[in-house]
């Protein structure tokens, strides 16, 4: 099972990247949503699920990465590679700036001060004549769906390998260690500090390119959408549903939902949100530690695992 | 009998009149010690003495309200604990923390990587992790789950990931409570194997027969102050001592 993730892995890849070749416009759009959400979902993994510091202030990063990019090419006419660069810049920087105060907080303390930065962040540039107050940018138009696809899968790719290293390497096992008990870490010589705000650091990195191609796509920035909190929240959601702390869980995890919620909104558009609800409540139920955890049981997972997990959890 | 050189071993760790205070609690009130490369030092005293907290100060999770703990001729005061830990100071909890969601071995691992030897790869790591758990006796348990070791395992994973971190210092705070008499005698077993490793040993206990077997010395911390400090059979026999213990004996 596990030497075959790998490859599989791959396959899938490869598989996706012929899609906008046979697939209709409405499947390529879907999928450019669908790939964006899972980098945001996996690139709060780093932090989220591997740190184990539950993070709502990543969509600031995503916000970062939009007006960088939006500001860049409107005000400027500067190329979009140049915009996304600078988008980045400002989120490494917002991240460092924010990560150095509020990650000396744990656990609620932290995820309750990163609740705040979003709303903040929204004054500000509704606020800025350079980011066109609070109406917003509009970016150049570029009609080009398959190009914008296959962007947002090489993102999810470079994140996800990305994710992949940090579970192998000495990174890894010092993020896990602060996850697990950050005093046992501290005094075993883990310099928590330095990995916890390189870890912001280095999700705000993906989170601000993810922003900054849905900017360009959307041809449309304004402080409501691009500092939504409940993008946030779904980033949340889409990685514990998945299995934080995993590799593929993350990814997975948002495909399945993000399925889920396209299908449910196509049937019945009205009481999709609820339903969606519903779903997620079953899966924390059924499944705390994730979709990746009841696929590493394999063949061996049957309806006891969903019953332990009722009992572990009280319920 | 072989005549070895007459050299004063080197003192690894010395505290200068360490005082700590939780408002308006004194926890440990200006105790100095020492204790030299080679040498254990037993503390003992009841529960509230300070043990701990003394542990704690060196260790760096506490910083100290008064006085100096010197590590190797420095002053320590101001070094964070993961620094602390690169100079070459580990220690077991008394309240053990495995890193759960990892294997025994990644476990131990984490202190190769970043204590004081601190390798880079994780297969180097892995390695010296391996060595470390045969060393202690838990070498058949390696790709178990850290949570689904038993108690005495859980000793051994918590001697395993200290001593991989290759410190100088170690701090054993009570790693015999809760264990059985023929589990206390395996790990009164390992630590005198880990002491002909050569590094300065602090170890807290309260199982008396297991303290002097193995100290060098015993220091005595009663109510956070320091009441002996000595050979072990005369500091256990102490007066004092034994008042401080089991109370005023009744004539």
């Amino acid at each position: 099972m596990k030497r075959l993730i790998l490859p599989l892995a791959v396959l899938v890849a490869l598989a996706l990247a012929f899609l906008p070749m046979v697939g209709s416009d409405t499947m390529v759009q879907f999928g450019i949503n669908a790939l964006l959400l899972a980098t945001l979902a996996q690139s709060w993994n780093i932090l989220g699920g591997f740190g184990g510091y539950v993070s709502f202030g990543n969509s600031v990063f995503y916000g970062l990465g939009t007006y960088g990019t939006a500001i860049a090419m409107t005000n400027y006419n500067l190329p979009f590679g140049v915009g996304l660069v600078i988008g980045v810049i400002l989120a490494m920087i917002g991240a460092a700036l924010v990560g150095l105060p509020i990650l000396r907080l744990r656990g609620p303390y932290f995820a309750i001060a990163t609740l705040g930065l979003n709303g903040a962040m929204m004054a500000i540039f509704s606020n800025l004549p350079i980011a066109g107050s609070n109406i917003g940018l509009v970016l150049p138009l570029a009609r080009n769906d398959a190009m914008f696809y296959e962007l947002a899968l090489g993102l999810l790719v470079v994140c996800t390998l990305t994710v992949l290293w940090i579970s192998r390497s000495r990174y890894g096992m010092g993020l896990i260690a602060i996850r697990e008990d950050e005093d046992a870490a501290g005094v075993m010589g883990v310099n928590a500090t330095l990995w916890k705000v390189s870890a912001l650091v280095l999700a705000s990195i993906f989170t601000a390119v993810a922003g900054g191609i849905h900017a360009y796509w959307s041809t449309f920035v304004d402080p409501a959408s691009a500092f939504d909190s409940t993008l946030n929240v779904r980033m949340v959601i889409m990685c514990v549903f998945g299995g934080p702390g995993t590799v593929f869980g993350p990814v997975i995890g948002s495909f399945v939902l993000s399925a889920v919620y396209e299908v449910l909104a196509a049937q019945i558009s009205t009481a999709a949100a609820l339903l969606f609800g519903f779903v997620i409540v079953l899966a924390v139920v059924f499944m705390p530690r994730g979709l990746a955890d009841v696929v590493k049981g394999g063949r061996a997972i049957s309806w006891r695992y969903f019953i332990r997990n009722i009992r572990e959890n009280r319920l | 009998m072989t005549a070895a050189p007459q050299t004063t071993p080197r003192t690894v760790i010395e505290t200068r009149g360490l005082t700590k205070r939780f408002q308006g609690l004194v926890s440990v009130n200006n105790v100095s010690f020492q204790i030299a490369e080679g040498e254990t030092l037993g503390v003992i005293g009841p529960n509230g003495a300070g043990k701990t907290t003394l542990v704690n100060m060196i260790s760096g999770t506490l910083t100290p309200s008064e006085g100096q703990v010197v590590f190797e001729g420095q002053v320590i005061n101001d070094v964070p604990a993961f620094r602390r830990a690169h100079l070459g100071i580990a220690r077991t909890f008394q309240v053990m923390k495995p890193f759960h969601g990892m294997t025994v071995l990644e476990n131990v691992a984490v202190g190769a990587l970043f204590g004081r030897g601190a390798e880079r790869s994780m297969a180097a790591a892995k390695e010296k992790a391996r060595e470390w758990l045969e060393f202690t006796g838990l070498g058949r348990r390696i790709d178990a789950n850290a949570e689904a070791l038993g108690g005495p395992d859980r000793k051994r994973l918590e001697f395993a990931k200290a001593l991989s971190m290759q410190p100088r210092l170690l701090l054993l705070d009570e790693v015999m409570a809760g264990l059985n008499p023929v589990e206390v005698d395996e790990v009164v077993d390992l630590i005198k194997k880990i002491r002909s490793q050569g590094m300065a040993l602090l170890v807290i206990e309260h199982v008396v027969k297991a303290i002097r077997s193995l100290s060098d010395r015993v220091m005595v911390l009663h109510h956070g102050e320091k009441i002996a400090d000595g050979d072990p059979t005369r500091v256990l026999e102490d007066p004092r001592v034994i008042e401080a213990y089991l109370g005023k004996r009744r004539t």
